[in-house]
């Protein structure tokens, strides 16, 4: 055999060898990268601060999730992690004196660091949803009705990958030890800032962030009616376009490759930046809704279709209907009621029956029980026969933010008494005040602990409208002689107080009676 | 030039200058503060030092309980921790352990002053006023989480020593938000309570002894 017969080797082809040799970097990257050690570290502080929280609140999505979605502490966990370790990855041939070595290599040095930063994003991303399935699998044993919102989770997960492309970038510009835990640091504040932001801010600009749950996530969202995805789209844009303008301004400096592909990246971070401003645009658009944010540009009309659903109902002296997402909770609000139903039961305008409506985050539909007077939603007694409409989503529920059953049933009373007598906004006049504390202490709330806990824990705060009353939050006290009349009126006997209503309950609800001619 | 020339000075060669005879042991510091970018550490901190100053000043609340109040300048005294975490290691290795025989004064000296200057600089920043816990709690805090930085880099590499502050930060916060009392969770303690006092400092103690004897692991994916 001569030189001249040996086989011509085929020439591999070029479009197959670029992404054949990026997957085997990608794949190369994947396995020596630093972000799967700080994973568990991650995990024990998701585990503290977001699932710990989370697992003691009410068993409905909406609850569960609004400390891990809502507040985005499911983000706020990772982001400083994430942000740290990828500086660290990003600053590494820099540190190393390697970026000009690494220049003059077979591959632009965009594509190398492009797979580094994609290996990073991947452990990083893949960890969070990694740990949020089993979050919500955990969380989601106890609850038995709806599903929790997926678009939140692909803000979290976008979120992740924003701060991992901030990181990198922040390494491989300044490749100092220092970088990684300033990235971190740098991460913490914007974490912080964000919240702070969110806790105030609940339109415009701010809704765009994603820890802002002012106006935005709670409610009877995903029982009622659906979890709107409006602003959580936004959110996906406004962090993926961080993202992408981050990730492709690597390709912009002189060391990094080709003059065309420096220009393609030059376009693409520039496009990344265009997306991000857009969806900060979008959501200054936005408008709140009965059932959450909408963005007129984004909204899908079948979004705002109620979910359908067969009540379940039990008696307090009359029928009491809830949502099935509400079952656990039926019982104690039969409990609550049977004492009040059991006073007021055959005078004008009490409830024939009760039902629950949606907690809403705006001014809804008349009928719905709309916030008015500043005070939020309310409970109401309208149509004919009257219906006794509790918002019950709108109430804290046994177990949520440190309520107890008992804060929840003397919530249920003082609503349901104060739509009876009052049926407004406002707090009523002191002879209405006082027959609401009679009726409220003769369903077993002593007029002590409905001027310490009770009425602070309302949406109407506390009386101070009633003159006289003084002391601070918690230790307040009716005025004497308000105590007095409204003992009086309790101690009456159930007959004699039920036939004083009759007759006088017009005259006390249009305001006309004084604390005075209560007997 | 025969052998014995080499013993004198070259003819063009000027003579030293008073002023650069630095003593041997204030070079051989110095030679190792540089290599654990010790200069660089000093401005970042003095930059967290104005951080600090600004979120006092300007009021940088995050609204909420005693958590949120501590929130800012907990993070500031963190990321104090994890810029001296990262000084730990340096660029020798193996052949530094094998000839540095002060190393092990080295590093107890370059912890103990990085501590120093994130206390002072920090001290500093709060002179804006209104620091929560004062002083006496800036201390503390700075201290303890500076001994988790050390010990962390002990355990995980100088690289990732920052990582366990971090951790730290949001374990007392949320320490904080509960009302818990363990004295472990010092910033959550009141600023003269002792026991958060003791456990901070012998955390910063640990954090040292090990930075000591040992120093910062460095096999641990340093890439």
């Amino acid at each position: 055999m001569t030189a001249t017969s040996v086989p011509v080797r085929p020439v591999p082809r070029t479009g197959r060898a670029v992404p054949l040799g990026l997957a085997r970097l990608l794949r190369v990257e994947l396995r020596r990268n630093a972000m799967p050690f700080v994973l568990p570290l991650i995990a024990l502080v998701f585990w503290f601060d977001s699932y710990r929280i989370a697992a003691t609140l009410p068993p409905l999505w909406a609850e569960r999730l609004y400390y891990i979605f809502g507040q985005g502490h499911s983000l706020i966990d990772f982001a400083p992690f994430v942000a740290g370790v990828a500086a660290w990855i990003g600053s590494r041939d820099g540190r190393r004196g390697l970026a000009d070595l690494l220049a003059t290599g077979a591959r632009p040095r965009f594509a190398v660091q492009f797979a580094t930063w994609a290996a990073t994003a991947i452990w990083a991303v893949g960890g969070y949803l990694v740990f949020m399935g089993a979050t919500l699998w955990a969380l989601g044993r106890s609850i038995s009705y709806g599903a929790p919102p997926y678009w939140p989770l692909a803000v979290g997960a976008v979120g992740v990958a924003a701060f991992s492309a901030a990181g990198f970038a922040a390494g491989a510009f300044f490749p100092t030890r220092f970088t990684a835990p300033v990235a971190a640091f740098g991460a913490v504040l914007a974490c912080g800032t964000s919240s702070q932001i969110g806790f105030s801010e609940p339109s415009g600009w701010a809704l765009i962030l994603p820890t802002n749950s002012n106006g935005n996530f709670g409610q009877d969202a995903g029982i009622f009616y659906q979890f709107l995805p409006d602003l959580p789209i936004a959110r996906v844009m406004f962090l993926g376009g961080i993202a992408v303008a981050l990730v492709a301004l690597l390709g912009v400096p002189v060391t990094a490759g080709s003059p065309r592909l420096r220009h393609v990246a030059t376009v693409v971070s520039a496009a990344g930046a265009a997306l991000t401003v857009t969806a900060i645009v979008l959501a200054t658009t936005a408008q709140l809704t009965a059932n959450g944010v909408a963005i007129p540009a984004l909204h899908d009309a079948a979004s705002d279709r109620p979910i359908p659903y067969t009540p379940v109902c039990g008696n307090a002296g009359t029928q009491v209907c809830v949502q099935p997402a509400y079952r656990p909770w039926l019982a104690d609000v039969t409990a609550a009621l049977r004492p009040v139903q059991a006073q007021i039961a055959g005078l004008p305008g009490s409830p024939a029956r009760a039902a629950q409506i949606a907690a809403v985050f705006a001014a809804p539909s008349p009928g719905l029980g709309a916030p008015a007077g500043g005070v939020g939603q309310i409970a109401q007694i309208s149509g004919q026969p009257a219906v006794l409409y509790l918002p019950l989503g709108a109430l804290n529920l046994s177990g949520a933010f440190g309520q107890d059953r008992t804060d929840f049933l003397e919530a249920i009373k003082l609503q349901t008494v104060h739509a009876f007598v009052v049926a407004g906004s406002s707090y009523g006049d002191l002879a209405q005040v006082a027959v609401e504390a009679a009726l409220m202490k003769n369903a077993g709330i002593p007029l002590a602990t409905q001027t310490a806990v009770v009425w602070p824990a309302s949406p109407w705060g506390l009386p101070f409208t009633v003159p006289g009353g003084n002391g601070p939050p918690g230790q307040y006290r009716y005025p004497a002689q308000f105590a007095r009349a409204a003992t009086r009126f309790a101690a009456l006997p159930a007959a004699t107080r039920h036939a004083w209503l009759a007759s006088h309950l017009t005259a006390l609800r249009a305001g006309h009676l004084t604390l005075a001619q209560l007997p | 030039m025969t052998a014995a020339d080499v013993h004198r000075p070259a003819p063009e060669a000027a003579p030293p200058s008073p002023a650069r005879a630095v003593p041997g042991w204030l070079r051989l510091a110095w030679l190792y503060l540089v290599s654990r970018r010790a200069p660089a550490a000093v401005a970042v901190l003095a930059g967290l030092g104005a951080t600090a100053w600004a979120s006092l000043h300007w009021h940088w609340d995050v609204a909420g309980g005693a958590a949120a109040q501590q929130a800012i300048p907990l993070a500031i005294e963190t990321g104090a921790a994890m810029v001296i975490a990262v000084t730990c290691y340096g660029p020798f290795g193996e052949p530094e352990r094998a000839t540095g025989r002060w190393l092990p004064y080295l590093r107890l000296a370059g912890a103990v002053l990085l501590t120093a200057v994130a206390f002072g600089v920090l001290a500093a920043g709060s002179t804006a006023g209104g620091l929560p816990g004062g002083i006496p709690a800036l201390l503390r805090n700075v201290a303890g989480m500076t001994g988790i930085g050390l010990l962390a880099a002990a355990a995980l590499g100088g690289a990732l020593g920052w990582t366990a502050p971090l951790v730290y930060l949001v374990l007392a916060e949320g320490a904080l938000a509960d009302g818990a009392t363990t004295p472990w969770a010092w910033p959550a303690r009141p600023p003269h309570d002792l026991g958060g006092a003791l456990c901070a400092g012998a955390v910063l103690a640990a954090g040292l002894l090990v930075t000591t004897v040992r120093g910062a692991r460095e096999s641990f994916r340093q890439d």
